[in-house]
């Protein structure tokens, strides 16, 4: 008995993969329904098909159970939870400074757009303003991080339409961004580029012209993308009207971003509570109507081109300057300081060991990441730790709405809409 | 630069080397008929093994495994890649070649998995009744013309077909829908729900896309008056006002378009892989291991050689060579002349399995009611047409001219409804965000 309550050995009929004694997921006898007195009944059995959690249309790990009737969805359930890390928790358990990299994690296509978010949030507990010239890195490198996200969602797209061209020729983008992101923050994935009150480093010599012309292939690829597909006859016959989501229901499931403005509703946080320097920057937000797959697919390319001009005028506007607060409290003295003053060695001591002193208070502050409103909730009691950390993750809500959005269509409309609504594992599951 | 004077050289040899290859087929296929005419029987007994064996086991086999291979580094040359290199033997991975012995010994050598549900002796049959079909087909392809010889003091002729039977075409439509049972039983008797989807698209694909397949075709017949493959090839060597031959390209277009769609539905490739759906439902095949997989999967690629032999024989002049057929036919001996033909014939079925492969790398997949409605909506209404036009235009002419000229105008039609269809640009509208300013940062 001991050991059954330890979960050693016994199997444990409460948990996983019939979560807390749920009725396994059968789907439902159809009810013999008679149209007329000369109809035969046609009474049969919906067939439920398991996806994933490895399967190639479910990006990362994510399991769908699908009720088929015929090759029609009757009923869908999404299984999440396999890339759970206990970020929220995790957070509070170390100092403000080393939640970045867990920030990393979270949407891992556009890691710099996390930062930034957790970045604002604790600056703006702490009332902290921070130098021009890192709120320009910032904008101008989420923007290319939101360039990257975009290609990865419509080269997935094209992929698991069947276009695996399509898919190369986003991912050979998408590895000039992330070069050139490399050279500037030092990793391609995880980037931890954004600290509290700053950025971590300035770019290197030469940067901006080498991502400027980084920008010109890419645009070159997005092109040749966008002359694949937009104008594909398969390919609109695939994604248009499938996956709908009207204007009211895309807010009443609380969607954010390109997928709320695919279905009409001209929402972006950059342009209605602009933060960084997005009020500086002249660029567009593209709205669609239908709300579809396709509109949502057209979102992406054209946020891509506002995302170029951004970067641009970003890099026209940015001047010399620093790069971080110069105030000790919050930001790593350079290292000279550290060996050759005693204030050095105790503020880097502090900064290390405590972290960074943010006010006690609660605040939430809200981004537009790749995928819509990136929500950092923070509490602090005044410590060098987060007392309390909530996310909001973007990509939540098109999740949850995913069984809303495939009740009634094809099994293969699930694959574009799945792919359109870019469901990021590392975002959702937290 | 390399790399082009490369495709250069790439394509001048392969039609010089598919001249030798037909040359050397001739030689072979007349030292059959000497075989069986020393033993006794009819020449043509040693001309039909020989031609079994060396244009359906060799050259169909040869380019279909070789297709796996030329599909790999073609897509690769899409895509902006290297493709595969990885094999070298003495420090030349020779385009990738190694990987076809690779391949097979690696399917040979893969663990054999038996789903233990499976329904055993249709899981067995599955993969031989997906591969046989699509190899029979050639049999009735003519790669090149028959030649007059004298073989052991009998007078014979030599030709590169296995069997010229009356019913050709119908032999083609005949074999062709077997091919779905391979694909259904497949996904059946694998007792997987995936494999079963699977199996149901491709039979009720494949069986839909054989009406407009076979009506496709009506209109060639009814051109060239026969259902022989060998007589409608050779009648696309007739010109028309003098100059033009009479390919099935110029007099049918619309058949054209109408089979290689159908025929391409019927390799089941993308764009209608569907089947497969390596996204949706992984595939009719998807319990299959090692060689199993190979035999379905390789499969694909001979009716891909097939349907391309095919297309060429009855839309592309066969065998003619088109470009000065008339000083070849003059300036060349007899035998050497129908080389070239064959040459001819054989670097047609590599341009167009060259053509499938990039339709193959190019476009998405398909939805399944949107391939069902394109074939009863669209081709169907399309095959059906074209069958009254050509009749009525056979009816009005004989002489095969005006049907050239409706031909000619429907290509520039189709060639301008293309053009004017890709111009249209759409641009999603732009808004500046209109909701109220909150409180930020």
């Amino acid at each position: 008995m001991a050991i059954e309550e330890k979960g050693l050995g016994e199997r444990d009929t409460g948990a996983a993969p019939r979560s807390a004694g749920e009725r396994p997921f059968e789907g439902q006898h159809r009810p013999e329904t008679y149209d007329g007195p000369l109809d035969a009944p046609l009474g049969g059995k919906q067939m439920v098909v398991n996806l994933g959690p490895s399967h190639p249309a479910m990006h990362g790990v994510t399991r769908a159970v699908v009720a088929l009737e015929g090759e029609t969805i009757k009923e869908m359930k999404l299984d999440i939870g396999f890339l759970h890390r206990g970020f929220e928790k995790s957070c509070e358990n170390v100092t403000w400074g080393q939640c970045f990299p867990y920030t990393d994690r979270l949407n891992y296509v556009s890691s710099i757009m996390n930062n930034v978010g957790f970045a604002l949030a604790v600056e703006k507990l702490c009332k902290l303003d921070v130098p021009l010239r890192s709120k320009y890195l910032r904008v101008a490198t989420a923007e290319l991080h939101r360039i990257c996200d975009h290609l990865t969602l419509v080269a997935a797209m094209g992929l698991e339409l069947g276009a695996m061209t399509v898919f190369l020729y986003g991912v050979e983008a998408r590895d000039l961004i992330y070069d050139r992101l490399t050279e500037i923050c030092g990793a391609r994935l995880t980037s931890n580029y954004v600290r509290v009150g700053g950025v971590s480093r300035d770019a290197p010599d030469e940067w901006v012209e080498k991502t400027l012309q980084t920008l010109d292939r890419v645009t070159e690829l997005r092109d040749t993308i966008d002359a694949l597909l937009t104008r594909n006859r398969i390919f609109m016959d695939r994604t248009r009207g499938t996956g709908v989501m009207s204007r009211e229901d895309a807010l009443d499931f609380g969607f954010t971003g390109p997928c709320l403005r695919a279905s009409g509703e001209p929402y972006d946080v950059r342009k209605s509570a602009p933060y960084l320097v997005y009020d500086r920057i002249d660029f567009d937000i593209p709205v669609g109507a239908h709300g579809d797959n396709f509109d949502r697919y057209l979102m992406r390319m054209e946020e891509m081109r506002q995302c170029d001009r951004i970067v641009r005028q970003c890099f026209q506007q940015m001047e010399p300057g620093p790069i971080v607060v110069e105030d000790l409290r919050y930001v790593l003295p350079p290292k000279p300081l550290v060996y050759g003053t005693i204030e050095g060695v105790m503020a880097h001591f502090k900064l290390v060991m405590e972290g960074i002193k943010v006010p006690a208070g609660e605040v939430y502050s809200y981004t537009e990441a790749a995928n819509g409103e990136l929500g950092f909730y923070l509490v602090s009691d005044g410590g060098g730790r987060p007392y309390k950390l909530g996310l909001r993750a973007p990509g939540w809500p098109m999740v949850a709405a995913l069984p809303h959005m495939t009740k009634g269509a094809l099994l293969a409309d699930l694959v574009p809409t799945y792919d359109s609504i870019n469901m990021i594992g590392g975002e959702v599951e937290q | 630069m390399r790399r082009f004077l490369g495709m250069v050289l790439f394509a001048i040899c392969v039609p010089l080397s598919m001249v030798l290859l037909g040359r050397a087929v001739y030689w072979l296929v007349a030292g059959a008929e000497y075989l069986a005419t020393s033993l006794g029987a009819p020449p043509t007994y040693g001309a039909a093994i020989a031609n079994v064996i060396l244009l359906m086991l060799v050259f169909v086999m040869t380019t279909a495994a070789l297709l796996t291979i030329g599909e790999r580094k073609w897509s690769a040359m899409i895509q902006n890649r290297i493709g595969p290199n990885r094999i070298r033997v003495f420090g030349n991975s020779a385009g990738g070649i190694f990987f076809l012995a690779a391949d097979a010994l690696k399917m040979l050598t893969k663990e054999n998995i038996n789903p233990s549900q499976r329904s055993r002796v249709l899981y067995e049959l599955a993969p031989m009744a997906a591969f046989a079909p699509s190899f029979a087909l050639f049999a009735v392809v003519p790669v090149g013309p028959a030649v007059d010889s004298v073989v052991n003091g009998v007078r014979t002729t030599v030709a590169l077909q296995v069997a010229n039977i009356d019913a050709g075409l119908l032999f083609v439509f005949g074999i062709a829908s077997l091919a779905v049972y391979g694909t259904a039983l497949a996904g059946w008797a694998s007792n997987s729900k995936l494999a079963i989807l699977g199996g149901v698209r491709a039979s009720s694909q494949m069986i839909s896309y054989e009406v407009s397949l076979g009506l496709a075709l009506v209109g060639s017949m009814m051109a060239y008056q026969s259902l022989r493959l060998e007589e409608m090839v050779r009648a696309q060597g007739q010109l028309l006002w003098g100059f033009l031959p009479a390919l099935g390209f110029f007099l049918q277009p619309v058949g054209l378009l109408v089979f290689f769609v159908s025929a391409f539905a019927e390799t089941k490739r993308t764009p209608f892989d569907l089947p497969e759906g390596e996204s949706e439902i992984v595939g009719y095949f998807v319990e299959y291991p090692g060689m199993k997989f190979g035999m379905l999967f390789l499969a694909e690629f001979i009716e891909v050689v097939v349907l391309a032999a095919i297309t060429a024989a009855i839309f592309f002049g066969g065998w003619h060579p088109v470009l000065f057929e008339g000083w070849l036919r003059e300036n060349l001996s007899p035998i050497w002349f129908a080389s070239v033909c064959a040459g001819a014939f054989l670097t047609k079925v590599l341009l167009l399995c060259w053509l499938q492969l990039i339709v193959r790398w190019t476009l998405p997949r398909f939805r399944f009611d949107q391939i069902q409605k394109l074939c009863w909506k669209v081709l169907l209404p399309v095959a059906l047409a074209n069958v009254f036009i050509t009749g009525a235009l056979i009816l009005v002419d004989p002489s095969l001219e005006l049907l050239g000229l409706v031909g000619l105008v429907e290509i520039a039609a189709m060639a301008v409804i293309t053009a004017a269809v890709s111009r249209k640009v759409e641009v999603p509208a732009h808004a500046h965000a209109a909701a109220a300013a909150v409180a930020g940062h």
